[in-house]
């Protein structure tokens, strides 16, 4: 990977970095703050699922874990959010590679693979719901005291720039995934995978790198979310809503590529908040836009938005190095 | 006669010229001179599966805004007229925050609402950024009024609070019938509310003298109660306590008259339906008996008919969030009455030190203590007789005898 292939990641995690300063409220900033944590955990599954193939329903068992982690660490042992944040990045990644091993140990795949990490994130919902460390059903508050040590800033501007940072660590992490072996040979199992082990892949060791660092990204959204709302319950941390919607970003933003989950979370959430400003008034039209847009997507344009830009005569840089074609899982 | 067919002379219509010069002139100061309206926001589950609560919630606040206005507005403020801004928080807790970040861009006073405790557990943080006051309605986690924060204030009881006026009505039901009640089932939802009530049940109805035969949680929402209705059938407790939202409990209910479980009582505590006049009308065999512990409206107050009525006529079923929301904007804009200003800071001062009519909810005075719960919240007990929701305790609101065992 050469300097040149980061320019494009540090240009838009740049951009990004500015736009909590031109003038936001309190609501675009909230929005962009989520936004950015849908677009990590969106980015954690395109790495497995866009990347490997290998789609999950479960993702929400590495968010939770990273958000819980985080919240638990920082309540009950004592530590400082930046160190509980490296930690539940760890340990999501550790649940990742748990999973991974014993599912790709049996040969897992497809919709095989998908249901078990449902099951996973399902047995972990169930598990916090009623364990006395995560709180059970009433959950686990983070205290509110402003201060850089505690990963809390008065000036919530600033959290907005520390969650663009982790988005740009992430599109920097995939570029180099592009870059790198370990990416030629993920897309290669992806293509086809016996014919990647004929030609000397170890299948399971690159499926087991995909899933921890697919895992660690996606806690590492958990983390962010945790630190931002300070409340967490099962159905927040472990439930299906998570895993939906990092797999919606990531399909209406383009499935294997490089910012098609930073660009689905953007739009599906920006949509939303523009119907909501339009239309006003009615309850819910927000989400029938969001459904609407996922019904074209996915009927129209299967390479997501990134794909319908290539489409349209706009050339991902590096694509036809490593073989990619946008939107195929 | 002819005198009043004259025409008018020119001195006069060049006076009455001239007046109505002066007043069209001076009409921008006068409506310049018009006090801003004062903002408040409602929080409420407008959409996802808890929009039935907000939607009469809304109902409630509309109507309290309308008698406010009707009234002539803030007085303080020079009848300043009230405006309300309803945020949805599309029943979760992150959309919960993000409503109330636009409540707070649009510039609201005081916020209302929250209705279920995790979203008012986020959204009240995220108020506490802006020193906006969040008082909110019926929402019961202990834990939302014990975190220092000086902006959160709860206008109804909470799970400590309602429980144990729920077991001591309890006890006072069977003592009344001679303790025919030995054995209870506890059905719960396995979130916060539900998971919360259970555990204090446990605690607290071996030392009250009952016996918990069996203890059942489901996840909400509940598609099947089949499995729920055989377990209760088999065991024949005496008593079932469900703690549940509304589907759940209607869902529970019907599936136990299906597999004809007949137990001496269903006494809920916070019943998502046993006190809605939807699962009344729509399954009375079903609902007729049931008794609930939540929060209600005093039924002497002709505020709480008219509110009824105001529900009726928009084609919606009546339940406890539209008094309990109505009494909160009551609340709210007497505290800004207080105040004297449309101040948050001056409003937070009031709710913490003031004391305030509750509306049509039976709390006598509202005073909140130093934690921001407001100490003379209660709930009230009720049974469904004859299709009517009837409040059985306390004696001060009573408008039936309970009837035990059913």
């Amino acid at each position: 990977m050469t300097p040149r292939d980061l320019a494009a990641p540090a240009a838009v995690t740049l951009a990004l970095c500015v736009t909590p300063f031109v003038g936001l409220d309190g609501a675009m900033l909230n929005l962009l703050i989520f936004m950015m944590i849908i677009a990590l955990a969106a980015q954690g599954w395109n790495i497995l699922g866009g990347f490997g193939g290998l789609a999950s329903f479960g993702h929400a068992a590495f968010f939770g874990t990273g958000a819980y982690a985080t919240a638990i660490l920082q309540t009950k042992a004592g530590l400082g959010a930046w160190p509980s944040l490296l930690l539940g990045v760890a340990l999501g990644a550790a649940v990742g590679a748990f999973i991974g091993f014993l599912s790709f140990r049996s040969g897992l795949r497809g919709s095989y693979f998908a249901l078990i990490t449902l099951a996973f994130a399902e047995v972990l919902r169930i598990a916090s719901n009623s364990a006395e460390i995560t709180g059970g059903a009433a959950g686990i508050l983070v205290r509110l005291d402003y201060g850089f040590w505690n990963m809390q800033f008065e000036d919530r501007r600033w959290f907005a720039v520390l969650a663009v940072i982790c988005v740009g660590l992430s599109l920097a992490l995939v570029r180099w995934m592009e870059r790198a072996r370990f990416g030629a040979r993920l897309i290669a199992v992806r293509e086809n995978e016996e014919a990647a082990r004929a030609l000397g892949v170890d299948v399971f060791r690159v499926k087991m790198g995909a899933i921890t660092l697919s895992a660690g990204v996606t806690a590492l959204a958990g983390c962010l979310y945790a630190q931002n709302f300070l409340f967490l319950d099962a159905q927040v941390a472990y439930g299906s809503w998570i895993s939906i919607e990092a797999l919606f970003a990531a399909i209406v933003g383009g499935l294997g590529t490089l910012f098609g989950p930073l660009i689905g979370a953007v739009v599906l959430l920006g949509v939303g908040e523009i119907t909501k400003a339009v239309v006003g008034g009615v309850p819910g039209v927000d989400l029938v836009v969001f459904g609407v847009l996922l019904i074209l997507t996915v009927a129209f344009a299967p390479g997501g938005l990134a794909g319908l830009a290539e489409r349209l005569g706009f050339k991902r840089p590096g694509a036809k190095r490593i073989g990619l074609k946008g939107g195929r899982a | 006669m002819t005198a009043m067919f004259k025409s008018p002379s020119r001195r006069a219509v060049l006076r009455g010229g001239a007046a109505a010069a002066v007043t069209v002139l001076a009409a921008p100061r006068v409506l310049r001179a018009q006090p801003a309206a004062v903002k408040l926001g409602l929080l409420q589950p407008m959409s996802g599966f808890l929009a039935q609560a907000g939607d009469l919630a809304r109902i409630g606040a509309e109507y309290a805004v309308k008698e406010i206005n009707d009234a002539g507005g803030i007085k303080a403020l020079g009848g300043a007229p009230v405006e309300l801004i309803v945020g949805d928080s599309r029943s979760n807790a992150e959309a919960g925050a993000q409503a109330t970040e636009e409540l707070n861009s649009a510039g609201v006073v005081a916020i209302g609402g929250g209705f279920a405790s995790g979203i008012s557990l986020t959204a009240t943080q995220a108020a506490a950024r802006y020193d906006l006051p969040f008082l909110v309605d019926s929402a019961v986690a202990d834990s939302i009024t014990q975190r220092d924060l000086a902006n959160t204030f709860r206008f109804g009881p909470n799970f400590t609070m309602a429980t144990e006026v729920a077991l001591a009505n309890l006890v006072k039901l069977n003592d009344a019938a001679g303790k025919p009640a030995k054995t209870v089932a506890l059905v719960h939802e396995d979130g916060l509310f539900g998971s919360g009530l259970a555990q204090i049940m446990q605690d607290k109805l071996p030392g009250l003298g009952f016996e918990i035969v069996e203890v059942i949680s489901h996840p909400t929402p509940a598609r099947d109660m089949s499995n729920v209705a055989l377990r209760l059938r088999s065991l024949q407790p005496d008593l079932i306590i469900p703690s549940h939202y509304y589907n759940e409990f209607v869902l529970l209910a019907r599936t136990l008259q299906q597999q004809r479980v007949k137990p001496k009582g269903i006494y809920a505590i916070f019943g998502g339906a046993a006190s809605s006049y939807q699962f009344v009308s729509e399954y009375p065999e079903a609902a007729e008996g049931v008794f609930d512990c939540n929060h209600w409206g005093d039924p002497s107050n002709p505020t709480d008919a008219a509110l009824k009525k105001e529900v009726e006529a928009q084609g919606k079923f009546f339940a406890y969030n539209a008094p309990i929301n109505y009494s909160l904007v009551k609340v709210l804009a007497e505290a800004v009455e207080k105040a004297g200003a449309a101040d948050r800071a001056a409003v937070i001062e009031q709710l913490a030190s003031a004391e305030f009519a509750s509306g049509v909810m039976p709390y006598g005075m509202t005073k909140f203590d130093a934690s921001g719960q407001n100490a003379s919240a209660l709930p009230l007990n009720t049974q469904v007789q004859n299709g009517e929701i009837k409040v059985i305790y306390p004696a001060d609101y009573a408008q039936a005898e309970p009837k035990f065992p059913v």
